[in-house]
């Protein structure tokens, strides 16, 4: 595992960001890693972007914040706009193509599209487990993460729907891209 | 040991419980707001009080009643509610009143921006009444974590010096999530470093002595010793007095007090790469120092000689750290420049006190070691417009 | 009024603060002898009671007075601190406090208010001197339109908390206080029968209580010193409820008593505690 991993989530508000980022830091906690995850909010809220900002490390984190994330998910244009630029070239942006309209494709950085809100409407009629269709790539391309852990944090921080989250995340975890 | 991903709130509410405490009131202001909710959620489990007062002088007021009473309190706040406390902080420092104060720094003066973390109340914490004849003590964590052991710290500090004692912390501590461990048991907070002053009662009848001496415990109404305590300057006895010697005395106890026994408190600090006499030492408080820590643990790799001096223990400052005469750059949430002053201060008369500055966001790594090696280089640090750089 | 003063002070009152250093003729020593024999009449022991003054005339000159525990606020909060300790103390403990005018319906009115809110139970003598005295003599929020001060040379020509109809126990009411009564220092015994209802209220009690100065405000308003004029323009200027005149300025009398009617702020607190610890909800 690298010293730390710097993991940006950002959108919309209400979007389900601030939660998305808990689970993630949910579960490295549960792996027994050191974990910083600060969510923007305040003004920020009304209108602009909401973002959360998750590191993982083994080690004492200093800086709580991600300079240059590791993996960026971008679940608005907004915030794809305004975070691309700062994933390095071996970071990897994952981004839901039914939100974000536009790519940069000057970007030396992997660029994953993967279609979580359509992906959760054709399984479950319904928007709603997007963001657990997308913790499951997360769950998958993090290799730090443990897999069971992270579905562990969704049905600790998701109180609701726990077999449909299930699923989501088990399609989300399939993912072939 | 729990360990949970939780806010530093959350670790303040847990360690405030830790200690004993069993009254906290409060008013809502972002970003204290949510400690005042997880106080009012979790106290009553443990079978203590919240109350959410007309105002924050009132906040802190209902505090020192329930002090009086004999309970262990606490409250907390942001900037435009903690010059509210101005009141209250006077009337505790002088009748020695033992009250948990936080203040979680945004950005300001007055409103300014409700989510975003500032550091303009260093001198305030100083200074956080009128009239002076007092010392003041003031603990700033940077983490979750911490905030949880400063909590604790305060309350022990607060009992045994008989005072308020203030923690001054930021949104993105109080606010953000990190991992926090929670002892459970006596051993677990030894381990911890966490210690526990109990609350003890005055027997009276006199209020105070006219010494520096600690361990005197806190006037408690109710218990029949005839107590008296005020907000004029006090005889020995209490009772009320216009007297500039009766004055001198009590000042005496409040300034020497802390003075006198810094020993207690005043290895609260963290020192990077500290022990080679570093050509630039970076020197800052509460969450700025992480960003700070890691721009000196990124440069030191690239072979610049730079250390961190981060202060926990702010007030009384720690001028002991200042002896190195070298170069040093003062890092802070704000644009005027606050504690460079006392850094200004505190260093050798010919050592070289830069300041950066930033306010609402933390400084960034790059922004950080380009100034370090500015500074190392003897090259100016510039004012750009509005930009200011240079302090 | 049937007692010898030196009786009372010996089993109630500390010597170190007898002589008071009030003002010759100040009229306060009679609201606070009314008060000390309610609470002998009641059979109060000295530990029976936590004494909390204010600042200005009524609090400095109150403050250390009581033989057992005293505790003074700086300008209107000790209200506040009395809720923050009311809520800790022991429920058989009084809680009586013996603030001025301009503390209790200036500076301290909103804490004033929430105290009435919450009914804690305290006893609150407010010694109405007709304005900011201790100052030097500036108008207050009660001061009789009209009156010349320091700070209303002109006479006092706002509307205040005691003209036109409005009233500053009508705010109190409104706010939950639970006994409310308005006297003049003059009253004697009809007054400590009050004071005495006031203190057996288990809730928020407040008793208006005007006093002569003669010091600062009867010397601008009345133009002279004399203690007799001043307590005579209030003595004519007081009637007792129905009985009121044109130029009456105070009407005396229990205003509202709705005594132990509203659960207590202490009690409710304890009780809504106790069972959230008790069963996790409520």
């Amino acid at each position: 595992m690298k010293d730390r991993i710097e993991i940006v989530a950002s959108g919309f508000g209400g979007q389900g960001v601030v939660r998305l980022g808990q689970i993630v830091g949910e579960a490295g906690v549960k792996q027994g890693l050191r974990v910083a995850m600060l969510k923007s909010h305040g003004t920020e809220m009304r209108g602009g972007y909401v973002r959360s900002q998750v590191v993982l490390s083994k080690d004492a984190i200093d800086s709580p914040i991600c300079e240059s994330p590791d993996y960026f998910i971008a679940l608005s244009s907004a915030a794809y706009e305004r975070f691309k630029d700062t994933v390095p070239n071996d970071g990897i942006i994952l981004y839901d193509p039914a939100l974000v309209e536009k790519i940069d494709e000057t970007l030396n950085c992997t660029q994953k599209a993967f279609p979580a809100k359509t992906l959760s409407m054709e399984n479950f009629d319904k928007p709603l487990f997007a963001n657990t269709l997308v913790l499951g790539v997360v769950a998958k391309i993090i290799d730090v993460l443990d897999k069971d852990m992270v579905l562990d944090s969704i049905l600790k921080i998701i109180p609701k729907f726990h077999e449909n989250n299930k699923k989501a995340f088990q399609i989300g975890y399939d993912y072939t891209f | 040991m729990k360990r949970f991903l939780e806010t530093g709130n959350f670790a303040i509410t847990e360690g405030a419980i830790l200690v004993g405490c069993r009254f906290f009131a409060g008013y809502p202001i972002t970003p204290a707001t949510e400690l005042a909710e997880a106080m009012s959620l979790r106290l009553p489990q443990e079978g203590g009080i919240y109350l959410q007062a007309e105002d924050e002088c009132a906040a802190m007021h209902l505090c020192i009643g329930a002090s009086l009473g004999g309970y262990k309190a606490m409250t907390a706040t942001s900037g435009p509610g903690f010059i509210l406390y101005a009141d209250p902080y006077g009337w505790a420092l002088g009748c020695e009143c033992p009250v948990v104060v936080l203040n979680s720094g945004r950005v300001g003066p007055v409103s300014g921006i409700t989510g975003a973390p500032g550091q303009g109340e260093f001198y305030l914490m100083r200074y956080p009444t009128h009239g002076g004849n007092f010392e003041t003590i003031c603990l700033a964590p940077n983490s979750a974590q911490e905030c949880m052991a400063m909590t604790v710290e305060a309350f022990y500090l607060s009992e045994r010096f008989r005072m308020p004692v203030s923690v001054l912390a930021d949104q993105l501590i109080t606010d953000g999530f990190e991992d926090i461990s929670v002892p459970e048991n006596d051993a677990e907070m030894k381990e911890m470093g966490f210690r526990v002053w109990p609350r003890k009662i005055h027997q009276g009848p006199d209020f105070y002595p006219v010494t520096d001496e600690l361990d005197i415990p806190p006037v408690v109404l109710g218990q029949n010793t005839g107590a008296l305590c005020s907000d004029w300057t006090p005889t020995e006895e209490g009772y009320d007095i216009e007297e500039v010697e009766a004055h001198h005395k009590h000042a005496y106890r409040l300034i020497y007090k802390v003075r006198n026994n810094r020993h207690i408190f005043n290895h609260l600090y963290e020192k990077v790469h500290m022990d080679d006499d570093p050509d630039l030492v970076v020197v800052s408080y509460g969450t700025p120092s992480r960003v700070v820590n890691t721009a000196v643990k990124k440069a030191r790799s690239n072979g610049l000689k730079v250390g961190a001096l981060r202060l926990i223990n702010l007030w009384p400052f720690p001028d002991e750290h200042f002896s190195l005469n070298t170069k040093y750059l003062v890092v802070e949430l704000n644009w005027d420049g606050e504690l460079v002053r006392e850094v200004q201060r505190a260093a050798p008369k010919d050592s070289d006190v830069h300041f950066l500055g930033t306010c609402g966001d933390l400084p960034t790594v790059p922004r950080l070691t380009e100034t370090f090696e500015k500074i190392l280089k003897g090259q100016p640090l510039q004012r750009i417009g509005w930009e200011v750089e240079a302090w | 009024m049937e007692y010898k003063s030196s009786d009372i002070s010996s089993a109630y009152l500390r010597s170190r603060k007898i002589p008071s250093t009030a003002c010759a003729g100040c009229g306060l020593g009679m609201n606070h002898k009314i008060v000390i024999q309610a609470i002998k009449e009641l059979k109060l022991a000295v530990e029976d009671i936590i004494w909390g003054t204010s600042i200005g005339c009524a609090g400095r000159q109150t403050f250390g007075t009581w033989k057992g525990d005293g505790v003074a606020g700086t300008h209107g909060r000790i209200y506040a601190i009395a809720r923050g300790l009311r809520v800790v103390l022991p429920p058989n403990k009084e809680l009586i406090l013996t603030v001025g005018d301009g503390d209790a319906f200036g500076i301290g009115l909103n804490h004033l208010i929430h105290a009435a809110r919450s009914n804690a139970d305290m006893t609150v003598i407010v010694n109405d001197n007709l304005g900011y005295q201790s100052t030097g003599g500036q108008y207050g929020w009660t001061t009789p339109q009209g009156s010349k001060t320091d700070s209303s040379p002109y006479g006092m020509f706002e509307h205040n908390l005691m003209s036109e109809g409005m009233d500053v126990l009508h705010i109190l009411k409104g706010a939950g206080a639970t006994f409310l009564a308005r006297h003049v220092s003059m009253d004697g015994a009809w007054a400590v029968d009050t004071v005495k209802k006031a203190i057996l209220n288990k809730g928020f009690s407040l008793v208006h209580m005007t006093f002569p100065c003669p010091t600062n405000f009867a010397s601008k308003e009345l133009g002279s010193r004399d203690p007799v004029k001043i307590f005579n323009w209030i003595k004519n200027h007081a009637a007792p409820m129905g009985q009121e005149k044109d130029d009456t300025i105070w009407v005396t009398g229990i205003y509202h008593d709705a005594s132990n009617s509203r659960p207590e702020f202490s009690r409710l607190i304890h009780e809504t505690v106790e069972k959230i610890r008790r069963t996790g909800t409520l």
